[in-house]
């Protein structure tokens, strides 16, 4: 016991002595994580929280350009801001002066235009009826056309959702244009009301149900993203610190040294890796009190921590003895100190954005989130992904369990047979 | 009284893989219990390579080494308890302090923490360290890691302490005091295995030899006697006779 504790008490003070190690796995992701959730705070509010700003431009003498505007504005997507007095072919100078992301331009004719077509709809209807129709004083009118402008900067995808919702609130007006221009030629006056409702408002409501296992409604924010991905990325970047811890008692001779001695070499590794546990377990402990209590006194969002406190444990061990088995292995590696932080540091840049660190895996394009799941740093933030955001079963965690597992027993046995080449074991 | 053996090596060889010859060639020594035994040869000779396998280190390729204790052979894990080891290199931990790390390869020898504790001071007086410590080995002068070194392999108060070049790079003083310390532990019955490239010092503290060359044994003995067959006064002007005087890689 007392060779256990001397051990483990050896560990303790060269960590307490290694000051550059200890800032790098305290002080770095209390920075990074106040630093990145600010900066994508607002970034995560605009797909999460904020209303889309639309620049309106509507030049409509009638009033379905201005039904338009008001059924846009009323929807809560749009943060409508129209600009009546801007001519057409100015706005996308404008647009761009204003920062504004999309545009929309109603033009004089809509009105008339969509009067038009809902005449000629009615007219093909009572002729197919065999009913007779005033057609005289009608004024032909082309179909009118919205322009919508995008900054180039937004995908593709985005923009294309964006005249999804204008489509169908155009689809309300000209149904609703359409019915009363019937309902006025067959003389059945207000009576069209009843038949609009029906059309327009009893249409197929589609239920949205939140994709987790406690139906918990917490949606990807800033917070819920940065704070395990920066605690993660610190938790590998202990490497720095355990690399070469390893690398200095490898060429110092200290292992050899130990070798001689009536002890375990397995006593030392243990020891290594208990300590470094701890530590993982002290950065959560540090960054999650961080995002719950922290971070909502500056106005980012609230962590919103799993009730699962098992898998929570479960998920901050594995994830901890995945950073500290990949130390283990650079430490047994490396020739120099200098390697092993050099090559373990860049490492980890590596599989951090590679991992969905840096930048959420959905936003990559296909192949790197294929390669994703050669990043432990991506299994980890998976796991933690599964615990707040999906309410975390023992099922979901399965998949991110096995890598991990994996991933650890790689490290574990490349340690060991780097350490018996090296007639250290 | 005829003196017991305490390490019998037998026709032992070693063949690094990475080498196409080999490192030690069929030596074959007896090692006395409370001797001062001396491992001398020139650089690249094989002394380091004869002390890593006497220490477990490294195996030989082939041959045998056996440890005895009051004539009996003991184990590998028995052996581990009775012999000491200082290397070449500061074998320790220059963050820790040398009590932190006296501290420490006292456990790993098993020792009970009170025992630890006295023996610990005791040797930390003995070797001029008490005053410096708690203070970082790294701070230290060369001299100073030379006597933290020899302090963690004797922590212990082993049967069999091997001491591989545990003066060089250090002044008069430092060097005084370890050898000093090691006359007397030698007195009090440890045995010492020992390499050095100061041949005065080595004439000074061995009663036996062993000159290795090329991996080979080529004179072993008492020093009297192995000087007298030489018809050389000193051990420089024997090592120098046996090895040559052209320069080693």
């Amino acid at each position: 016991m007392f060779k256990i504790f001397s051990s483990l008490r050896k560990e303790f003070l060269l960590l307490i002595n290694d000051k550059v190690g200890l800032a790098l796995m305290f002080v770095m992701p209390v920075l990074l994580v106040f630093i990145i959730t600010i900066i994508q705070d607002s970034a995560y509010k605009m797909v999460n929280e904020n209303q889309i700003p639309l620049l309106v431009v509507n030049h409509d003498a009638g009033p379905a350009g201005k039904r338009l505007v008001s059924l846009l504005d009323s929807s809560g997507l749009f943060k409508v801001d129209s600009q009546n007095d801007i001519k057409q072919n100015s706005l996308k100078s404008e647009l761009l002066s204003r920062g504004k992301l999309l545009a929309l331009y109603i033009p004089e004719t809509f009105t008339a235009g969509l009067e038009s077509n809902a005449g000629d709809v009615s007219n093909i209807l009572m002729d197919d009826l065999g009913l007779e129709h005033d057609t005289t004083g009608q004024q032909k009118v082309s179909m009118p056309r919205l322009s919508f402008y995008n900054d180039p900067v937004l995908q593709e995808n985005y923009s294309y959702s964006v005249m999804g919702i204008i489509q169908s609130y155009m689809s309300v007006i000209e149904n609703s244009l359409m019915i009363d221009n019937m309902y006025a030629t067959l003389d059945l006056g207000s009576k069209s009301e009843i038949l609009k409702k029906k059309i327009i408002s009893n249409r197929v409501h589609i239920d949205q149900i939140v994709a987790s296992n406690n139906n918990s409604t917490a949606i990807p924010n800033s917070t819920q993203h940065n704070v395990p991905a920066w605690t993660i990325f610190a938790m590998f970047f202990m490497v720095v610190s355990l690399g070469s811890n390893i690398v200095k008692e490898r060429v110092s001779g200290s292992f050899l040294r130990l070798k001689t001695m009536p002890t375990t070499f397995m006593l030392v590794m243990f020891s290594k890796m208990a300590v470094y546990v701890v530590v993982a377990i002290f950065q959560v402990t540090l960054t999650f009190s961080m995002g719950i209590w922290i971070l909502p006194k500056l106005g980012l969002p609230q962590l919103t921590v799993p009730h699962n406190f098992v898998a929570l444990a479960a998920v901050v061990f594995m994830s901890s003895m995945a950073a500290v088995s990949y130390a283990l292995m650079i430490g047994a590696f490396a020739k120099t100190e200098q390697q092993a932080n050099g090559f373990g540091a860049i490492s980890i840049i590596i599989f951090g954005a590679i991992g969905g660190i840096l930048v959420p895996t959905f936003v990559m394009p296909a192949f790197m989130q294929f390669a994703s799941n050669f990043s432990p740093l991506h299994w980890c933030l998976e796991g933690f992904y599964v615990l707040f955001l999906k309410g975390g079963s023992w099922q979901e965690l399965r998949y991110v369990f096995a890598f991990l597992g994996v991933f650890i027993l790689i490290c574990q046995i490349g340690t060991y047979f780097k350490l018996r080449l090296e007639r250290i074991i | 009284m005829e003196t017991q053996v305490c390490i019998e090596i037998q026709q032992v060889s070693k063949r690094y893989k990475s080498s196409g010859e080999d490192s030690l060639t069929k030596v074959s020594l007896n090692i006395s219990c409370g001797d001062v035994f001396g491992l001398l040869g020139p650089n690249g000779a094989g002394k380091t390579t004869l002390i890593s396998i006497l220490c477990g280190i490294i195996p030989p390729t082939s041959g045998q080494v056996t440890y005895f204790v009051d004539g009996n052979i003991i184990t590998e894990n028995e052996r581990k308890s009775i012999i000491g080891f200082v290397p070449q290199e500061y074998a320790f931990y220059q963050e820790l302090t040398p009590r932190q790390n006296l501290d420490y390869f006292g456990a790993m020898y098993n020792i009970p923490k009170k025992e630890l504790e006295i023996r610990r001071e005791e040797l930390l007086e003995v070797l001029g360290l008490a005053k410096s410590a708690d203070k970082k080995v790294g701070t230290f002068s060369g001299g100073m890691k030379r006597r933290v070194n020899l302090a963690i392999g004797i922590i212990h108060n082993p049967e069999i302490l091997f001491l591989d070049e545990p003066t060089v790079g250090v002044d008069v003083q430092s060097r005084n005091a370890i050898i000093r310390y090691l006359q007397q532990i030698n007195k009090a019955g440890t045995t010492i295995i020992y390499t050095s490239h100061h041949m005065s010092e080595a004439e000074e503290f061995c009663k036996h030899i062993a000159l290795i060359d090329h991996g080979k044994v080529i004179a072993k003995g008492e020093l009297a006697g192995l000087k007298a067959e030489n018809q050389v006064s000193d051990l420089q002007s024997l090592f120098i006779n046996l090895t040559g005087e052209e320069y080693r890689d």
